[in-house]
Formats: structure tokens, sequence, C-alpha cells
């Protein structure tokens, strides 16, 4: 259990939803039939998940698609009304005070913008000034932050529709801090982004969680944005919470194997070493892996090089994206017991 | 309510204006067609009234009056401001949107407001050409005036009556061939295209009864004087009596509505 630092600003208490869609009959006298029955089908999309945030947080929240995360932020939002259990951001219960819960947060979805698509870029931070009735100081002096910081003054009289997607989601990130709000939720904010602006993209939420003390969501399929910018992730799978904690702790526990990458002078019939298992080799290069808990990488490059013309070697550790990949595959409980603490 | 309540509204009905404003080519077309719609219908009238008795109380210039004053009334009345509501489900966009701490009603009707607006000026052209093509009396200035606050009223009925229709959107997603319907209905017996005076008999009362007739027919017979100074209190009753009931079933749908919401994909 984490302890209680403080009020948690995110909280959540056996969370669940489910959706009741008519059941389709197949076929064209089927479809006939979807109208006129009754006959539901329920599908859970999120079950029981009960999680708590704590002002300032920067959470991963991680699941592959279906999992649930967009129903769970949704909900956060206030915009879908839970089937049960309790929840409450910053102090407010979002589907029952949806305008009030509004003003506390921001949000920004990667595949869709708030921005006005007839507008110049400044004209819908302006309409969303009006709306979240920011003063004009701050407005004012928010958007020359945020301007300065994402580089946008080039193309900040530009129709949204005619921005590129870079400069589009720098403008929503934008739109989305305008009025100071205490937590946001990112949904895939660097999707389809090159390199260089998924960079611009982290080193800003990075700044923003550091400097406002912004409590942060994220949800993301692209892992790097979460080893670069989460100490906390929330892992769900079908709708169920199957791991909360450090990025490190599950690193350490899941990352017990690394893998020794050995490069011959000349190609090796099927080399081995004692301690580590060969997962993959092509004559010159063998990648073996093993436990480091166990075995000590020296010693295992002092044995390679004694039996073997040894030219190069290096050590790989574990991303995690592999670590998460496998979670996924082998569920997380098992693992879990397995690995030493 | 404080102006800082109102003011996310009123920039929205700026918004609206400006977007339509870019639009340009589908404004003029519209008043081009109007224009058209307004010679066609004098003469078409005008055949009709010189093969039959005229009625007692609708002279020929009465009627073309009649006429030219409903068709620029469309001009304001035929915006739907709601029509959004159909568009963000189906986009999905209505998420971010409920994501703001602003209404949605609200919203949806200040952006109608702010392209009406646009449409409200371009009466002024558009009844510029048509007096070049035909005739129209012009009230007592106390008509007027009661002509133009029913004409109020009546667009306010209007937008709630589309509301509710789109707002059937959050149930089907698509509305389309209902709202096809109800337009031509509410066409035909909101005295648009004939006076509601000409139904004869239970027919004519009965569409009195409707809805439909607080939208078209009353300020329209307030202008042309078939309703008398004496009923304009009955008349204008009466539309607000609509007015109440349709924002008690706006109101109702809008709440069903939002406790339902399901958005499409994301």
């Amino acid at each position: 259990m984490r302890a209680v630092l403080s009020t948690p600003i995110i909280e959540t208490v056996d969370l669940r939803k489910v959706f009741r869609s008519p059941r389709r009959q197949p076929g064209a006298l089927g479809a006939l039939r979807t109208l006129f029955t009754r006959e539901y089908e329920e599908r859970v999309a999120v079950s029981n998940v009960s999680v708590s945030i704590q002002p300032g947080e920067l959470v991963g929240y991680i699941g592959p698609n279906g999992a649930g995360k967009s129903t769970t932020i949704k909900m956060l939002t206030g915009i879908l009304v839970p089937t049960s259990g309790e929840l409450r951001v910053a102090g407010v219960v979002p589907f029952e005070h949806r305008s009030q819960n509004a003003r506390n947060i921001g949000v920004v979805f990667g595949q869709r913008s708030q921005l006005y698509w007839d507008l110049p870029l400044v004209e819908s931070f302006e309409l969303l000034r009006a709306i979240y009735t920011v003063p004009r100081d701050r407005y004012r002096r928010n958007l020359d932050e945020f301007v300065a910081l994402l580089e946008m003054e080039d193309f900040l009289r530009t129709p949204v529709r005619q921005l590129s997607l870079g400069q589009r989601m720098r403008g929503d990130f934008a739109a989305a801090l305008l009025h100071d709000p205490k937590i946001v939720y990112l949904d895939e904010p660097t999707i389809g982004l090159d390199v260089v602006a998924k960079e611009a993209i982290r080193a800003f939420i990075a700044r923003i969680n550091a400097e406002r003390e912004t409590t942060i969501v994220l949800t993301t399929h692209d892992l790097a944005d979460v080893e670069r910018l989460c100490r906390r992730i929330v892992l769900i799978d079908r709708g169920a919470l199957i791991y909360d904690g450090d990025v490190e702790r599950i690193k350490s526990e899941y990352g017990r194997y690394r893998t020794l990458v050995v490069h011959f002078a000349q190609p090796v019939a099927s080399p081995s070493l004692t301690g580590a298992e060969l997962v993959a080799h092509d004559g010159t290069t063998a990648r073996l892996r093993f436990d480091r808990n166990r075995e000590r990488a020296d010693l295992l490059i002092r044995q390679a090089s004694e039996r073997y013309p040894v030219e190069d070697v290096s050590i790989e550790e574990p991303d995690l994206e592999s670590i998460i990949r496998r979670i996924y595959r082998e569920g997380y409980e098992r693992q879990h017991e397995e690995a030493p603490t | 309510m404080p102006i800082a309540a109102i003011l996310p509204y009123w920039e929205f009905a700026k918004k609206a204006f400006a977007r339509e404003v870019t639009y340009r080519f589908e404004v003029f077309t519209s008043v081009g067609s109007l224009v058209l719609r307004i010679y066609l219908l004098r003469c078409l009238w005008t055949a009709l009234y010189a093969q039959n008795a005229a009625p007692l109380n609708l002279p020929l210039h009465a009627m073309i009056t009649y006429a030219t004053v409903a068709l620029l009334m469309s001009l304001v009345l035929e915006i739907d401001g709601t029509r959004l509501i159909r568009e963000k489900l189906r986009e999905g966009t209505i998420a971010t949107d409920l994501m703001k701490p602003i209404s949605l009603p609200f919203y949806f009707f200040s952006d109608g407001a702010g392209r009406t607006l646009l449409y409200g000026v371009l009466v002024v052209p558009t009844l510029l050409c048509a007096l070049l093509l035909v005739h129209i009396d012009v009230p007592a200035p106390r008509a007027l005036g009661v002509f133009a606050l029913s004409f109020l009223i009546a667009y306010c009925v209007n937008f709630l009556l589309n509301f509710c229709m789109n707002a059937i959107a959050f149930w089907t997603l698509e509305t389309f061939a209902l709202q096809l319907i109800v337009r031509w209905v509410s066409d035909l017996l909101s005295g648009q295209i004939i006076p509601l005076t000409l139904f004869p008999g239970v027919v004519g009362r009965l569409l009195f009864a409707l809805p439909f007739a607080a939208i078209y027919s009353t300020p329209l017979l307030i202008y042309v004087g078939i309703v008398s100074p004496r009923q304009w209190g009955t008349a204008l009753a009466v539309q607000l009596l609509w007015l109440a009931a349709f924002s008690l079933l706006a109101g109702a749908i809008w709440r069903a509505a939002s406790r339902r919401i399901v958005v499409q994909g994301g």
C-alpha cells in the first residue's frame, strides 16, 4: 500500500463501467430483427479499478487497445457516467458537476483537436479565455510563456486546418493549459509526431509538471514517453488493474534478464556459455540471456573470450516496452510471485 | 446573470458570425434564390387570384405581402443552429465540448444566433431587391413592433423545435429523414407557404392549435392585420405558451441525453 502523503487529487474506488448494446443478428433479416428485438449484450469496459493519485504526480496510464483507458478518462472528465463505484476529482464527482470539474481539468487528445477548425489559432485561445473566464493579465502571461516554450510565434495567426500535426499538437497543449488546470489528461499526445517534435512535447510536459505542479495522467502507447516522464505507472488490461507502482520497481522485477550480445571475429557454430541461454545466433553474432541476480556480466564476458574469438561485446537492458509486452502476454501476478524482492 | 457568465456565449456568436462570412458564395446564392422565389410566388398568387374569388380578409396585395415577408423570415428561421449537435455526435467532437465549463444548449443557441445575425443583416438587401419586383404593404408602427416581438418568440420556438429534433440523434445518431419530414410538415402547417386562414373548417382550427402556427403564422397574420390589435394579447400568449412547453420538453430531452452520452469512437 502506498503511504498517504496528502489528500489524493484523483481517487477511484471500485470504478466500473459496463456498456450495453443491442445484440446484432447476422444477415439482412437479422438486421431487421435487431431493430425490433430488445436483446442486449453487456461488455465490461472498466472493472473495479481503484486508484489514487496525489497532487503533482505524473502517472502513466498504460494498457493495450480496448483495455479501458479511454473509458476511464471519460469518466474522470465527467462525460461518461460510471455503472458503479466511487470517483472524485479535486473533491468533485465529475459526472454530477461536469461544469465545475471542467474548470479543474485540461485535456489533450492526440487524435482529436479541441481547437476551432476554421479560426486562426490565436482566436481559439481567445475563445477559451472567455469560456474559462481567465483574467486578461493571467491569460497574457500564460500565452506569452506557451508561445515562447512551444515556438508558436510563426503560426499563431494561421487557421487551424492549415497547421501541420506538430503545430496543431503544440496549439492543443497551450489550449489545454491556458486556464491553469490542476489536472491534465493527456491521451496519446505524441502519436504521429516525428522524433524531434516528440522530444519537444515531452520536455514541455516535464516542465509543466515540475514548475506548475500540475497533476498529469498520461495515456500512451509509446512507452518511451512513459520512460522519459513517469515515475509511476498504472497498468490495466481487459478493464482490470494489473499493476500500480513505480516504473523502476517493475523494471527491476522484470528486468532480471539481461542480454549479452557477442560479436565474433569468425563464424562460430552453436556458441554456449555456462549460466546464459542462447536466444539468437547468426554465425558471427550471438545473443545470450542471463539472470542478473545469479550471474555476473564480467565473468560471462571473460568466459566468452576464453572460449571464442570475441571481437566486441555489449549488454542490453530490458526496456519498458518489452517488459510490458511480456506482462500483457503472461499476466502480472504469476511473474510477481516468482520474482525475488 | 453576471457579465462573465454571458461572455463565452457572446464570443461563440461572434465567432459563428465570422465563420459564416467566410462562406461568401453560399450567402450570396441564398439571397439570389430567395429573390427568385419571391418573384415566382408573386406570379403564382396573381394567377390563382385571377381564377378565383379573393378571400374577404386577404386581397391579392396582402397575400403577396404575406408571401414575401414569409420568405424573408425564412432567411433567418431556416438556419438550424442545433445542426451542430448532429455533426458533433457523428464526429465525436461533442466529447471535447462537454469537457468545457459551458452549457451546450446555450452554446448551440449562441452559435445559431451568430449565424442568424449575418442572415438578419442580409434581409435588407434582399428586401430592396424584392421591392423592385413586388410591392409589399407596411403596417402601422405599433403593428410592426408587435410583429417584431412575435417574430422573436417564433425564432425561439423554432430553435427549440430544431433542438429537440437534433437531440434525438443522441439515441439514433442520425435524424436526417425524420428532420426532412418534420421540415416539410412544418413548412406546410406553419403557414409559411399557405396562410392557415385559407384552410377550411376543422382542418383550419386544428392547424391553429398546433405549435407550428406559432412559428410563421402568428407573426405573419399580425403583420398583414388579420390578427387585429384586440387579438394581439391572445396571439402572443399562445406563442409564449408554446415557448414554455418546448422549453420544458427540450430541457427534459437534454437531461436524458446528457445521461446517456456514449461518444462514438475515441
